[in-house]
């Protein structure tokens, strides 16, 4: 059935079990990438994957999406379980949103959203009136109704994330998969992003996996946030933040943000010392 | 401004006076060579010469043998054209979207490239004839063989990550070829078109030399044979006119079905 906004989200469970990634390196051997990662989810909510560039979290949420690199077993070990069900290959329970390139050049705005509902696997699970309806009123959610005709081209870079963020939430995913989404956008773009996405989630909530190597960006908008650690990755910290969306800037500078931003620091400079990067904007 | 400056622009009338500059200088050349007999007219006819052959050629009094030359290259080319569209484009696609018939047919594609396709036309002519067939044959392999690498190279260029995100979005492997990645290579695969048509222009000549009976490259033999250059002259030009305005059109349909490439 279809969720409408302020509706009860899908039941969601999500079941990453002992997780290693291992990639052939360069002259030989064997780099271990990722290094038995375990993390539950069982409800909708916001959960932020933190860690320095190149640790590891974007491997892992593509395993997450079923998207794997050619020539390769992902994961080397473990499972990942969806509702129950083993995830091996792309599979329509989750959606992922790239930091860029995802939109096509050769479709309008519109076109780009309804995009999905051309293919045979959601037009048997979606009406035509209903996704026509949708994708409308997904346009309209994220400020685009008046650009339907446009191309991506023609878009700023951040209207272009906002094209991705409509035509995934169009198909109302259990899963959304976000890969450093506002990570290409300036930082009153990012902003203006990031409170979009909070909008967005109040109206269809869902399982989010939200991959930043932004540390404010993952305190204004994590319910929990797991700080992954750098080759390999294993999960360093994992927390829940109870503040209520959106938090104040008042609250970004209390003795709370402040703690939790520099136990973030504390883990990361631990655990990656000298590796990687992590940006902290305010 | 600078001569050597790669990234400077030219207005559109700087380009035209230019371009106009260096075919005046290319006829005063000519003239030259010709209206004062330094070369002789049976080697190089006046421009004078050849555009009377030129209105000759095209009413002689009681027909234009020039539209009659014309109506059957065009239409012979048109015939190939369609042919090597028809087998071209869907070969190319299915060799860039599967590297397993990639590997398997370019051995047999590829070194067609770097062949010379005019060594082909005794064998076309002992297997098909003189006739129609064998120059319409001649014309699809010569442009065919171009035609195929380009599209696949059209379909391979398509960045991954737009297949990555069809697939993630639910296309099957066959819709991610379909709805994805051959829309994406469209612009290219036009590309590859009218210069596989153009192509076939330069073919045209040496198709229609064999049993000349009708077409420009007979109406050039013919003309070659009498020693009538001014006429050899007024042939060639029309088949070049005819090949620029060829690709001119089918440039511009290009850009009018795939607005979206030129602000990509």
């Amino acid at each position: 059935m279809e969720a409408k906004p302020g509706a009860a989200p899908q039941p969601i469970s999500l079941v990453l079990k002992e997780i290693v990634q291992e990639y052939p390196a360069p002259g030989g051997g064997i780099t271990r990438v990722i290094d038995r990662i375990s993390l539950e989810f069982d409800r909708p909510g916001i959960n932020i994957l933190l860690g320095p560039s190149g640790c590891g979290k974007s491997t892992l949420l593509n395993m997450m999406g079923g998207v794997r690199p050619p020539g390769l077993l992902a994961p080397t070990s473990g499972t990942i379980l969806i509702n129950g069900a083993e995830c091996t290959d792309a599979h329509d329970d989750a959606v992922m949103v790239f930091q860029r390139y995802a939109n096509r050049p050769d479709l309008t705005v519109y076109e780009n959203v309804a995009f999905p509902f051309q293919l045979s696997l959601w037009k048997k699970k979606v009406a035509k009136t209903e996704w026509q309806r949708r994708v409308e009123d997904m346009l309209k959610a994220v400020g685009l109704a008046d650009k339907k005709d446009l191309y991506p081209a023609q878009l700023s870079g951040g209207q272009n994330q906002r094209v991705a963020l409509a035509r995934a939430l169009a198909l109302r995913p259990a899963l959304l998969l976000m890969d450093e989404p506002f990570g290409a956008l300036d930082a009153q773009i990012r902003e203006e992003m990031q409170q979009l996405l909070i909008d967005l989630y109040k109206a269809w909530p869902c399982l989010i996996l939200f991959v930043t190597h932004d540390v404010t960006e993952a305190l204004k908008l994590g319910d929990r946030v797991i700080v992954l650690s750098t080759q390999p990755a294993t999960v360093a910290d994992d927390f829940i933040i109870a503040e209520p969306r959106p938090r104040s800037s008042t609250w970004q500078r209390s003795t709370e943000a402040v703690r939790l931003e520099e136990r973030i620091l504390a883990q990361l400079h631990q655990v990656s010392a000298g590796r990687g990067a992590v940006r902290v904007s305010i | 401004m600078s001569l050597w400056n790669p990234y400077a622009s030219l207005t559109s009338g700087q380009r035209r006076k230019l371009g106009v500059a260096a075919i005046l200088i290319v006829l005063a050349i000519w003239s030259t060579l010709s209206g004062f007999g330094l070369v002789g007219p049976v080697k190089l006819p006046t421009p004078w010469a050849v555009v009377q052959a030129m209105g000759y050629l095209a009413w002689n009094g009681e027909t234009s043998l020039l539209l009659t030359a014309t109506l059957w290259s065009t239409g012979r080319v048109v015939a190939a054209g369609i042919l090597v569209v028809l087998v071209g484009v869907p070969v190319g696609i299915l060799m860039g979207a599967a590297p397993k018939i990639n590997a398997f047919l370019s051995p047999l594609i590829d070194p067609f490239r770097s062949a010379p396709i005019v060594a082909l036309l005794p064998i076309l002519v002992m297997w098909l004839g003189i006739g129609e067939t064998m120059k319409i044959a001649f014309l699809f392999i010569g442009a065919v063989v171009y035609l195929i690498p380009m599209v696949r190279d059209a379909v391979q260029a398509v960045p991954q990550s737009y297949w990555i995100s069809a697939r993630d979005l639910g296309a099957t492997h066959w819709e991610g070829i379909t709805k994805a990645i051959v829309p994406m290579a469209m612009p290219r695969i036009a590309d590859a078109i009218i210069v596989g048509i153009s192509m076939m222009w330069t073919y045209i000549t040496v198709a229609e030399y064999v049993n000349a009976r009708e077409g420009l490259g007979q109406l050039i033999q013919n003309a070659r044979r009498f020693s009538a250059m001014d006429q050899v002259f007024a042939g060639i030009i029309v088949i070049i006119a005819l090949a620029l305005v060829t690709y001119q059109l089918m440039l511009r349909l290009k850009k009018k079905l795939y607005p979206w490439e030129t602000s990509l």
